[in-house]
């Protein structure tokens, strides 16, 4: 494909994303608006976590959603209970759940678990997370609530900076700030000589271990790492919402976070990233049918699966080198010849 | 070094090594001892366990019995990967590339499996790490040149034709920068001039590296080539049945016994 092609299909999705945008801002109003910018944000966290772990590792997990319950009460307690500034408890609520992951992490890739094995011993850790976090009803002084939810958690309107105004619009800044963070720190992590490892134990185990790559070490690497942001989308939610209940981190949430990698394509971050924020506006635009979306998932899972098992972006890079191509294009044609 | 086991001064060395698979005895009782910078030829029918004698050694199966010593120290129980990061990188007889990335990443990542700079800077890029991913690059296309892939360098590994695939193996092993360097049939499926080209190849790299290699090989002229001045031991049926100069090898008749089977009584029997 020419730089000239690739320039205008990038600058026609610009353009195209824009309209869409300011079309659905004129129907669905502002604070709606809002709204799913903020969840997409989120999802969209949590999704390039999950990216690293399924789509670059190569291991499938059903039990993300376990790493934002951890991440999220945590940080919700740090903030309530110890005022603790909000950009530090966003970052514990990460690295804590970062650390829980080593719990399940550790025990499977020990005994080598892999494939639909892990994505099940992940599944029933989330599962286990959210009945303990259900009948958990205090820990000490601290009031968990059980499956009453844990309330009156500071909302990101009150806690992100008031130089922002208080419009609704700050909650949306600070979210999109640390989703586009997200984006452009697990891109250099997969450009980086970690990520190469990742990529080669999801290739080949067995030639990776032969090449001196740590199949324990890297595996536990990814694992923490997606879970470090699903902590850290946990925890926004935690501030979104103003409040947490178990019920938040079922295995549907796990699911949906997995089928926007799967959807958007392994060792791609591209895609997931557009998967994602489709899965979460498609389904809030459409309320009234927003149940059925399950059974729309499986059939798209199933024809994925068929027609492009690689993912619908798989194995496509962000790269925006035609851009830097074009503006020296005509040297670059001259060595092309 | 030459046509008589070292030793004193060994790099690697086998002792009495034996695996069973369930009844079957795949190695038995092997012996051998190898010194810096030779260029040893491991030689068998089918079936003699020759690829399971560098899967022993880089512990891909653990022996049933026997040890490994590595400059002297047992390697019995160390994970593969720190048996390559200790010096002791391979190819394998059915190639193994990593099928999806390029020609370029495939030869990098035998450079960094232990990467050069911490995890935090590499999330957020800080001079170390560019500079770290810079020399890998450099020490990469320099590796890539010297297998003549230097052209193919952004084409995804999958896609290179059989015997560029078998240089890219190669590449990768030599990118570890080992001690020793197990190079498992590099020739099989070559027709002729190729494997004059590997050859050339080989020996460019032992000459220049000064790595100890040992290669398991079907092509006699490769090997006999190869292994001139060095020894060539000759597996059968898990065993070591000789070892010795090429020559030796060659006017062996209990060599030619077991490539080629023996007549006894007019009927043929076949030791393969």
């Amino acid at each position: 494909m020419s730089n000239q092609k690739k320039l205008l299909i990038f600058l026609g999705g610009t353009i195209l994303t824009i309209v869409t945008l300011f079309v659905l801002v004129q129907i669905a109003g502002v604070g709606y608006f809002q709204n799913i910018s903020i969840l997409a944000g989120i999802t969209l966290i949590a999704t390039l976590g999950v990216a690293i772990l399924t789509g670059y590792t190569g291991l499938f997990t059903i039990g993300h959603a376990g790493f934002m319950a951890m991440g999220g009460y945590l940080a919700a307690i740090l903030v309530k209970e110890y005022h603790v500034p909000f950009i530090l408890a966003l970052m514990g609520g990460g690295i804590f759940a970062g650390f829980t992951s080593f719990i399940i992490g550790y025990p499977a890739f020990r005994s080598r678990l892999r494939g639909d094995y892990f994505a099940i011993a992940t599944l029933g850790f989330a599962e286990a997370i959210r009945l303990l976090l259900n009948n958990v009803r205090a820990i000490g002084p601290i009031k968990l609530g059980g499956s009453f939810g844990y309330m009156d958690i500071p909302s990101l309107n009150v806690l992100c900076w008031e130089w922002l105004g208080s419009d609704g619009w700050n909650g949306v800044i600070v979210v999109l700030l640390f989703a586009v963070g997200t984006l452009v720190m697990t891109h250099m992590f997969v450009k980086s000589q970690y990520g190469k490892n990742c990529i080669a134990v999801c290739q080949d185990e067995v030639a990776a271990q032969m090449m001196g790559v740590d199949l324990m070490r890297t595996k536990m690497l990814a694992l923490f790492i997606s879970a470090f942001f699903a902590g850290v989308a946990g925890a926004l939610m935690a501030f979104y919402y103003g409040y947490l209940t178990p019920g938040f981190f079922m295995i549907t949430r796990s699911s949906d976070l997995l089928a926007g990698v799967v959807f958007g394509g392994m060792q791609s971050l591209i895609g997931p990233t557009i998967t994602s924020i489709v899965l979460v506006a498609v389904p809030e635009v459409l309320r009234g049918i927003n149940e059925y979306r399950l059974i729309a998932y499986g059939l798209f899972f199933v024809i994925v699966m068929i027609f492009r098992p690689q993912g619908l972006l798989g194995y496509v890079e962000m790269n925006f080198d035609f851009v830097r191509q074009l503006w020296r294009r005509e040297p670059a044609k001259a060595t092309g010849k | 070094m030459g046509i008589q086991e070292p030793t004193t001064n060994k790099i690697l060395e086998l002792r009495n090594l034996t695996i069973d698979f369930g009844g079957v005895r795949a190695v038995n009782d092997l012996s051998l001892s190898i010194a810096p910078g030779e260029f040893i030829g491991l030689i068998g029918p089918n079936g003699a366990g020759k690829t399971t004698v560098f899967n022993l050694i880089t512990n891909a199966y653990q022996a049933t019995s026997g040890d490994i010593l590595f400059e002297g120290k047992s390697v019995r129980g160390v994970t593969p990967d720190k048996i390559c990061r200790m010096g002791i990188s391979r190819t394998f007889q059915n190639i193994r590339l990593f099928p999806h990335m390029t020609v370029y990443e495939n030869v990098e990542l035998g450079l960094h499996a232990q990467p050069h700079y911490s995890l935090f800077e590499s999330f957020v890029r800080l001079p170390r790490a560019s500079r770290a991913e810079r020399e890998a690059r450099q020490k990469a296309h320099e590796l890539l040149e010297m297998v003549n892939l230097e052209q193919h360098a952004n084409a995804v590994a999958g896609s290179l034709p059989y015997g560029l695939q078998r240089r890219l193996e190669i590449a990768r092993a030599v990118a570890a920068d080992p001690k020793i360097l197990l190079l498992d049939e590099p020739a099989a499926g070559m027709n002729e001039d190729e494997c004059n080209d590997l050859v050339r190849l080989i020996r460019q790299i032992h000459e220049s590296k000064k790595f100890t290699i040992i290669m398991i090989e079907h092509h006699m002229a490769v090997v006999m080539d190869l292994c001139k001045d060095h020894r060539i031991y000759v597996l059968t049926l898990g065993s070591l049945l000789t070892y010795g100069g090429p020559a030796e090898i060659q006017s062996n008749p209990q060599v030619i016994k077991a490539y080629l089977g023996e007549k006894k009584d007019g009927r043929n029997k076949r030791v393969s």
